[in-house]
């Protein structure tokens, strides 16, 4: 037994010290993504974009799969990934984190990107013409998306604040589904009155005939503002050559539907393409999510 | 001491994961049980007055057919050549995490029950010594508080955050908070072993640590080993839920499946979480079962599993490609104090009123939950046990009831969780629920063991003595069983307690929803404020759970 024991501590010894030794690490870009349309499907494809961006910038590319924004925000600030597909506001509290953080690109629905309110018919909500008639959802049980979610959460939560529903305004506690998908489900099972989520994700379920409409039903369309984008960070020309963050940016805008191993990655991305963007885009997401607490 | 004397104390005392539950301490008496009933009768209808809480009926039986739709999936799970190979691959990864955290968490438990056994520190000293001696356990104890209080999804974010992507981060948060609880099991292991051999050597003026390595050590270890098997069964488990914070697994494979609902991918996953728990669930019993029967460690079971976690330990080393040099990185300490200066100080201008709440609605679903757990456990632990003679119906019976708990705590929290949202109003009640079945899951077998593991002859002489099955149970079973049970429950509260960060779905607010929010946020100075709280809640329900122990013995 002790024999047996020895043996046991002096191998795994041996084991860790051997697993230390790491050498010198390659560069390379280290990217993610969480995005809104098939997560799945993006997360186990994911080769495709590394492999894409690799034969286009010459330097190694490694994909990351991730499903919690906070990880990923933290795990960007730590520096662990050079360049993130971020929600609208994991965007703005990244680039927080890190000052100076440039946003590269958007997807071309991600400017005038919108959210749903939707309700169970038995509710008897009708669907109301502009923002101030989100009043009508006051008292009501309401559910959000994820936590961190721009169209799930921040400004669903922003626009109900214009028409003067506040946080405390729902009966009970307002939920966090956990995602777009999640959240038509718990309203249709009738858990929840009223949801708010990502149009695109509601339009694409009622098209599918994924939604029983009987028992649930969009009620408003929001305004449109901006959402998912590509961070880099500000070290990436330090670490990969200077002009490598440009030439990144080339190669996302550069990404062509006609092209069949571009039209595939757009699709995961749930893209028509990449298109430039702006810090100033996302100016109105930091300073609502400066309201809602949700940025320091 | 011979063998055969060592054998027969090892199978008079109560297997080692029992010992969680079963703490040392002496009893109170009648009047102590009366107040300790008292105040968890009161606990329990303030929860269950809480409930009243929720607007509208509680159960909406409209919302079944989302459940069925999630339970028809079951017979449907995908079989896409690509996605199994995928899930094949995280369940490796998911048994890599949970057995590199079970090594740490052992490792660490061993060090840590030693330097938090009484034995070590108080043990031939005398006077201002001793009392200096007492001052330093009882620091040691407290601290061990502190890594249990917080859950395994924390401790990995932490982790995260000064480590960054590498699965050293699952490795360390499951094996930290495991080895406080091992380091404390441990800590009474040593304090319960006969201390004769080793108060001589102290007084032959042997050194501390030689005279505990040479007497009480040989005694202790080996029940160390087999509670290690038993924490790995627990280690699967976390390492799924920590695949859920992106760690990577099986965890992360549900998350994925899980976010567009898609229930043919989801039951593939749990169908591979079942097959773990299951397989580690016979594994880890057959080992412990030997140990509890009195087996020499040449027994050829307990030898080839000790060879077998050998194997699986670096063939985990090698999946992961786990590199340790990242602990002693200069990044990781600048990163680490920045965490800290985030955090420190604590946000103290919180509104009082909100977090009061917060911890009333958690302690509230903590209650309910863990008495659905003890309810349900008492109630499936007697067909889960094989007692008496092996016939082929008892054989399913016992098959069958066992099958149905490794069900209940294969599926994680927050799946129960939504499933429960779907047909109840959204509150305390799905959260307790989700938590209730979970914990039942885990709480019905270690139950039916220590059905198992009862003293058999009051129920024979009552059988002799012509009594009918319902007299036996009720005069030799239920008052040998009863206290046990309520043990392992109080045990498990104070873990349900951390769990409730876990199930923030169901919308019921809590301290779970509410770190959540600030985790979100990346507001960590409120974070740690929350925490504390949470580490408070713990103690006092450990504190609670200990008084209640002591007046049912």
């Amino acid at each position: 037994m002790r024999r047996v024991l020895a043996v046991i501590v002096l191998v795994l010894t041996a084991a860790l010290t051997a697993a230390c030794g790491g050498g010198a690490e390659p560069r390379e870009l280290v990217i993610s993504a969480i995005p809104d349309q098939d997560p799945q499907k993006l997360q186990r494809l994911y080769g495709a974009l590394a492999e894409r961006l690799t034969g286009t910038l010459g330097f190694p590319v490694r994909y990351v799969p991730l499903t919690d924004y906070a990880a990923s925000v933290t795990a960007y600030r730590r520096g662990d990934l050079d360049m993130v597909f971020f929600g609208g506001l994991t965007g703005v509290q990244a680039r927080q984190q890190v000052p100076g953080s440039v946003p590269l690109a958007q997807r071309d629905v991600d400017e005038r990107f919108r959210s749903v309110f939707v309700a169970t018919t038995a509710s008897g909500i009708a669907p109301v013409a502009d923002v101030a008639g989100l009043r009508s959802v006051g008292g009501r049980s309401l559910t959000f998306g994820s936590e961190s979610s721009t169209s799930g959460r921040l400004m669903p939560q922003f626009f109900l604040d214009q028409a003067g529903v506040g946080p405390n305004a729902f009966r009970g506690p307002s939920g966090f589904s956990g995602s777009h998908d999640a959240t038509i489900a718990v309203v249709t099972s009738g858990a929840y009155e009223v949801g708010a989520l990502n149009s695109s994700v509601w339009d694409q379920r009622v098209a599918a005939g994924q939604v029983d409409t009987t028992k649930v039903r969009e009620i408003f369309r929001t305004p449109t503002y901006h959402d998912y984008h590509w961070l880099a960070r500000p070290d990436i020309d330090d670490e990969l050559g200077a002009g490598a963050t440009s030439r990144i940016r080339d190669a996302l805008l550069g990404l062509r539907p006609s092209d069949p191993v571009d039209k595939n990655i757009l699709d995961l991305f749930g893209a028509g393409s990449f298109i430039p963007t702006q810090p100033q885009n996302y100016d109105q997401v930091e300073q609502v999510g400066r309201s809602l607490g949700l940025v320091q | 001491m011979t063998d055969t004397l060592e054998s027969r104390e090892a199978s008079t005392l109560p297997p080692v994961e029992l010992r969680e539950a079963a703490g040392a301490v002496a009893g109170t008496g009648r009047r102590g049980a009366r107040w300790w009933s008292g105040v968890g009768l009161v606990l329990l209808i303030a929860s269950l007055g809480a409930l009243a809480w929720t607007p509208g009926p509680l159960v909406r039986p409209e919302g079944f057919t989302l459940v069925t739709d999630f339970l028809g999936a079951a017979t449907t799970p995908s079989t896409d050549g690509a996605f199994l190979a995928v899930v094949g691959s995280a369940a490796v990864t998911t048994v890599a995490y949970a057995v590199l955290g079970t090594v740490v968490s052992v490792v660490l438990g061993f060090v840590g029950g030693i330097l938090s056994s009484e034995v070590w520190w108080l043990e031939g000293r005398h006077g201002a010594a001793r009392r200096r001696a007492t001052a330093g356990w009882i620091a040691v104890r407290g601290t061990l508080v502190l890594p249990r209080a917080i859950h395994e999804v924390i401790w990995g974010l932490v982790f995260l955050s000064v480590l960054g992507l590498t699965p050293l981060v699952a490795v360390l948060a499951i094996g930290i908070p495991f080895g406080a609880v091992t380091a404390k099991v441990f800590s009474e292991l040593l304090d319960e072993s006969p201390r004769r051999p080793y108060r001589a050597a102290l007084a032959a003026g042997t050194p501390r640590a030689i005279a505990l390595l040479h007497t009480l050590l040989p005694v202790a270890w080996s029940d160390l080993l087999s509670y290690g098997f038993y924490r790995f069964e627990c280690a699967i488990r976390s390492a799924a839920i920590l695949g859920l914070i992106g760690a990577g697994g099986l965890g992360f494979q549900l998350a994925l499946s899980l976010q567009t609902l898609n229930y043919r991918e989801v039951w593939t996953v749990l169908y591979a979480l079942i097959v773990l728990s299951a397989a580690t669930d016979v594994w880890s019993s057959a080992v412990r079962r030997r140990r509890a029967s009195g087996a020499r460690p040449g027994n050829p079971v307990i030898r080839g599993s000790l060879v077998a976690a050998l194997v699986l330990g670096l063939f985990s080393l090698w999946w992961v490609q786990l590199d340790l040099s990242v602990l002693v990185a200069a990044d990781t300490w600048r990163l680490a104090g920045q965490i800290v200066t985030d955090a420190w100080p604590p946000t103290l201008d919180v509104p009082v009123f909100e977090l009061v709440v917060a911890a009333l609605i958690t302690v509230a679903m903590s209650v309910l939950a863990i008495v659905l757990a003890v309810a349900g456990g008492a109630v499936l632990a007697f067909p889960a046990a094989s007692t008496g003679a092996p016939t082929i119906g008892r054989r399913v019976r016992v098959v069958a009831t066992r099958a149905v708990l490794i069900v209940l705590r294969a599926l994680p929290p927050p799946v129960w969780a939504l499933l429960f949202l779907f047909v109840m109003a959204p509150g305390l009640l799905p959260g307790a629920m989700a938590l209730g079945v979970y914990t039942l899951g885990i709480l019905g077998r270690l139950m039916a063991e220590s059905v198992e593991n009862l003293e058999r002859r009051p129920q024979q002489a009552l059988q002799a003595a012509g009594a009918s099955g319902a007299a036996v149970s009720v005069y030799a079973v239920v008052p040998a069983v009863a206290p046990r049970f309520v043990a392992f429950g109080l045990y498990r509260w104070e873990v349900t307690i951390r769990e409730t960060v876990v199930v923030g779905v169901v919308g019921a607010g809590g301290l779970g929803l509410l770190l959540n929010d600030q985790l979100t946020s990346f507001d960590y100075a409120a974070s740690l404020t929350t925490l504390a709280v949470v580490v408070v809640l713990t103690a006092l329900v450990d504190a609670t759970s200990a008084g209640v122990r002591r007046s049912v013995r």
